[in-house]
């Protein structure tokens, strides 16, 4: 068979690669090694771990704040398979409908492992093995969990983000090593289902690439959930005895450390995923960190190759991905898209969520750029009173001279969907004022953005 | 102490700039006389220097490719050490008086028509484009003012409150009022401030939109549409809030353009390959203040003047054997090759002293005779085409010719030539020859009223006393102004050039 375009790896660039190209007329193949399309994300990440989230945080509602709101039951008995199973029916009803979204668009789907013979041909290895053709081709292969030699990894008690999504029981005591999205968002569901969890990590912060409000804040409300954080330590070794792992550290005053629990979670990073991909023989290029080179077209260093996602620079994000995928799809049919890579949001889903959209504090301040800052407690909202989500603040950044938004940072509740806000005002350059001058509906949690940039403007909250 | 850096006032009739280079960096620190960066109008390059020793604060507005007018902000030199600190003290006080918003001084400002040419007595007000009562900046452009010459504004000369006395039509003459500015202190209202001078300025000029650090930002979906076009948004006026360009604005510039692209699509169809986009790429740059002021005077001349073209044709052979016979000699006495250029220029400036005419021009209703030949010599320079001037040609040697020529010739070269190198000339030669021009019709360098083109030395078959002979030929032209110069005035000119040439001992003995 021969293709206008072949994509490998069926995560959320891939994809979405692939049904921006056949909806502008492209022949399209789309090359997956697992039985379920979707990659990472909808499998073993984004979804599963959002499903996991939600049911956790109803449990934790139903212990810890019911009887406030004054709904008096006995505390509901976590049924943790049927948890995971329910989390199994929404990867797969999410993974079904990218199968479906593939026959509309009217998409070759080749489940096996695919490789460059050359530039134009691809060999995929499954059941049976096939060779295809393609005038194009998206390197859309994903990342993969990073892991240290000095870390045992048996997959059982000491495990990534991808066994922590199906473990049989809840542990007692969740030692979390790096202290990034992932670990706290994993960190979260299993503190709420009761583990004690503790969280080791080498920088000196939390979510380190954040603004530095975010990172105080959440590190603040998790402690209060129970959370204990060993910040600026470094991990020596993990090691299984038989029930129990053991973690030896070095803390940030040089003493060594012991931190004993049934599980730990490593989630120090990810790494591109191009193994075996045989790239550098056909002159794929790869950085000095494994990602692949791309160009401002998101084109290798062959021509009609390109690559996108977490296997190139850049944030590690589904949705970053997914403009990614439909940038080279339109871009490879003579169109000129371009991404803003400063305004694509940086989310955590712990509650409450954090999300985050252009300069932080830090980088603004290292530029010498001239800012205002304004922020809103979320304390102050009475929308966030009313469900009893009072922890967190919208930090809104803009230009001391001309009030044009630079950044804007939230921690509280839904954060995630208001951070959209963000990016469309940003987008269109809007200044501070311009979105205090906008009607928000009252009561919401977005008037919280609103306030912010009140006080970015000129100081004149009036909720405060 | 910080020291504000000022686009300097270059040539009489030079209104704005464009930053070409900055060879500093934001922050650096520079000592005075260090060259800080290239300003390019549309006569020259120049190149600034700093004024005292500190560290550089480039203004957001001067950035490269920037047009800023005469007395435009560049850049802040921080004088002295610690420097940095004391910036943001400067910083913090023009901040602090921006909140009290700009006071009257009780001052008034009488502007009057200036003097704009020696010859202009009265001129008429085009536009206005400030009303009466508006809150004017500092050299904001007041209104455009028409001369039988040329048009040209009259930007303030303080901020304040403007008071219309000349409607527009009015005919003025040079020193009447134009207008009044009740000049005030502080800083300009600005946009997002709420205080109360701000929403009166903003009340009293209704029909100047806000311009805004977003005026020209395309929308997402708008820059995308402009990108596929080949369009830049610079050139694309936007309609949406402060000035933003959204995508209907997108979608129209495309419109404007649509019909010539049908045209070709329809071509395209016929071909038989498509051709990948990818390889079709469209540029686009902005024109240099030099290439616009280029394209404007030369079509004005083929507009204003009755332009035509004579030729004759050139046997070269004579000046051609001279040249050999006495190449090394020159050489080793005037330490300077000796070209064709000299030969061409003596030529002429003869010839010019014989008809006139050729070496005049038209000022309103009188004709201007110059009894020196000041030969404008195209030199083709790194940014396009410059101009510039061998004073008294006329009694030059032809080493002192070539001398003159290779000097300015580097100087362009070097982008260093001066403006007034570059004006007065009476009369022009361009050589196309060097490109490998057969033939063409140079354009008159306004005012002059006639340029001389030289073009390519071809041998070929011509005709002496009965017999075919090879000879190294070239074709010469002439173009002039024939509202001052007769046929018989410019047929005999180029007739004459052509003599000297072909037996250069006339000369020698003037005859």
């Amino acid at each position: 068979m021969t293709y206008d375009l072949t994509v490998i790896g069926s995560g959320p660039g891939g994809y979405i690669a692939a049904i921006r190209a056949a909806q502008l007329g492209m022949k399209v193949a789309l090359i997956e090694k697992y039985n379920t399309l979707g990659g990472t994300c909808l499998n073993v990440g984004c979804i599963p771990s959002k499903a996991l989230l939600d049911s956790s945080e109803l449990y934790h509602q139903a212990v810890h704040r019911f009887a406030e709101h004054g709904l008096e039951a006995e505390a509901p008995k976590i049924n943790f398979g049927k948890m995971i199973s329910r989390k199994g029916e929404v990867v797969k009803q999410t993974t079904d409908g990218i199968a479906f979204l593939m026959k509309k668009n009217k998409i070759d789907v080749y489940h096996g492992f695919g490789s460059f013979v050359d530039k134009n041909t691809i060999k995929i290895e499954g059941e049976e093995s096939k060779i295809i053709n393609s005038q194009k081709t998206i390197i859309a292969t994903g990342s993969k969990p990073v892991m240290l030699p000095f870390i045992e990894f048996d997959k059982k008690r000491v495990i990534t983000s991808t066994e922590a999504l199906e473990l049989k029981e809840i542990p007692k005591h969740l030692i979390v090593i790096g202290g990034g999205v992932i670990g706290l968002e994993l960190g979260s569901v299993y503190a709420r289902l009761g583990a004690e969890v503790t969280v080791v990590e080498y920088a000196d912060a939390l979510i380190p690439t954040m603004d530095v409000s975010m990172g105080k804040e959440i590190q603040r409300v998790l402690k209060k959930e129970g959370f204990k954080f060993n910040l600026k330590t470094k991990v020596d070794s993990v090691k299984v005895e038989g029930e129990e792992v053991v973690v030896k550290a070095t803390d940030k005053k040089g003493k060594e450390v012991e931190i004993k629990g049934d599980y730990c979670l490593v989630s120090i990073g990810r790494r591109p995923y191009t193994d075996k991909l045989n790239c550098e023989a056909i002159g794929v290029k790869l950085d000095d960190r494994g990602r692949v080179e791309v160009d401002e077209h998101l084109q290798t260093s062959v021509d009609g190759i390109y690559a996108i996602g977490d296997v190139v620079k850049g944030a590690m994000l589904a949705h970053k991905a997914e403009e990614e995928g439909v940038f080279v799809a339109e871009h490879i049919n003579g169109q000129k898209p371009h991404i803003n890579y400063k305004l694509i949001p940086g989310v955590v889903y712990t509650w409450p969520e954090v999300a985050s959209v252009g300069y932080t504090e830090q980088e603004l301040k290292e530029s010498k750029r001239a800012y205002k800052s304004g922020s809103f407690p979320f304390r102050a909202s009475g929308r966030a009173r009313a469900s009893m989500d009072i922890d967190g603040l919208v930090k809104v950044l803009s230009d001391k001279e001309t009030d044009e938004i630079l950044g804007m940072h939230i921690i509280g509740p839904r954060a995630a969907d208001m951070i959209s806000e963000g990016v469309v005002a940003m987008e269109y350059r809007a200044s501070a004022e311009d979105i205090s001058r906008m009607s928000h509906a009252h009561p919401t949690y977005s008037e919280a953005i609103k306030e912010a940039c009140l006080a970015a403007t000129g100081d004149r909250a009036l909720n405060m | 102490m910080s020291l504000q850096m000022t686009v300097p006032a270059v040539g009489e009739s030079i209104t704005e700039v464009t930053v070409a280079k900055w060879l500093v960096e934001d922050g650096d620190t520079v000592e005075l006389d260090d060259v800080l960066c290239e300003l390019e109008s549309d006569k020259a390059t120049f190149e600034l220097v700093a004024e005292a020793d500190g560290v550089i604060t480039i203004s957001p507005d001067a950035q490269e490719d920037a047009v800023l007018e005469i007395g435009a902000l560049l850049c802040t030199i921080e004088e002295g050490e610690g420097a940095p600190k004391a910036a943001a003290t400067s910083e913090s006080a023009p901040a602090a008086a921006a909140s009290e918003g700009p006071k009257a001084t009780g001052e008034v400002l009488d502007m009057v028509v200036p003097t704009v040419g020696e010859s202009i007595s009265e001129v008429t007000i085009a536009t206005w484009t400030k009303e009466d009562g508006d809150f004017v900046e500092l050299d904001d452009l007041l209104c455009e003012i028409e001369s039988d010459k040329a048009t040209f504004e009259l930007t303030a000369e303080a901020q304040g409150i403007l008071r219309v006395i000349a409607q527009e039509g009015d005919t003025l003459e040079i020193g009447a009022p134009i207008c009044k500015i009740e000049v005030m202190e502080g800083d300009a209202p600005a946009a997002t401030s709420d205080a109360a001078p701000a929403a009166e300025a903003s009340a009293s000029a209704p029909t100047s939109s806000n311009s805004t650090y977003a005026t020209g930002h395309a929308s997402p979906a708008a820059a995308k549409i402009l990108a596929e076009k080949g369009i830049d948004p610079a050139t694309v006026k936007g309609t949406g809030v402060d000035g933003r360009i959204t995508k209907e604005d997108a979608e129209k510039a495309q419109k404007t353009a649509a019909p010539k692209k049908e045209a070709k699509k329809s071509e395209a169809a016929a071909a038989p390959v498509a051709a990948n986009p990818e390889d079709r790429v469209q540029r686009r740059e902005k024109m240099t203040a030099l290439r616009r002021t280029v394209s404007r005077r030369l079509v004005s001349v083929k507009n204003e003047t009755a332009m035509l073209t004579t030729f004759n044709e050139v046997d070269m052979k004579p000046v051609m054997d001279l040249r050999k016979k006495y190449k090394e000699m020159f050489k080793d006495k005037h330490e300077i090759g000796l070209g064709f250029m000299s030969f061409f220029t003596k030529a002429v400036t003869v010839a010019l002293q014989e008809w006139p005419a050729v070496n005049a021009y038209i000022d309103g209703n009188e004709i201007v005779y110059n009894d020196y030949a000041d030969v404008s010599i195209a030199v083709s320079a790194p940014k396009g085409l410059v101009v510039p001037v061998i004073r008294n040609a006329e009694s030059l040697s032809l080493a002192g010719i070539e001398k003159e020529v290779r000097r300015l010739a580097l100087k362009a070269r070097d982008n260093k030539l001066t403006i007034p190198e570059m004006e007065g000339g009476t009369f022009t030669i361009t050589n196309g020859g060097v490109f490998g021009s057969m033939l063409s019709t140079p354009i008159i360098n306004a005012p002059q009223s006639a340029i001389l083109g030289m073009h390519n030395i071809v041998e070929r078959p011509v005709a002496i006393n009965g017999e075919v002979q090879i000879r190294p030929i070239m074709y010469v032209a002439l173009s002039y102004d024939h509202r001052i110069i007769d046929g018989r005035e410019s047929v005999s000119f180029l007739k004459r050039v052509k003599e000297l040439l072909e037996d250069p001992i006339r000369l020698l003995l003037d005859v």
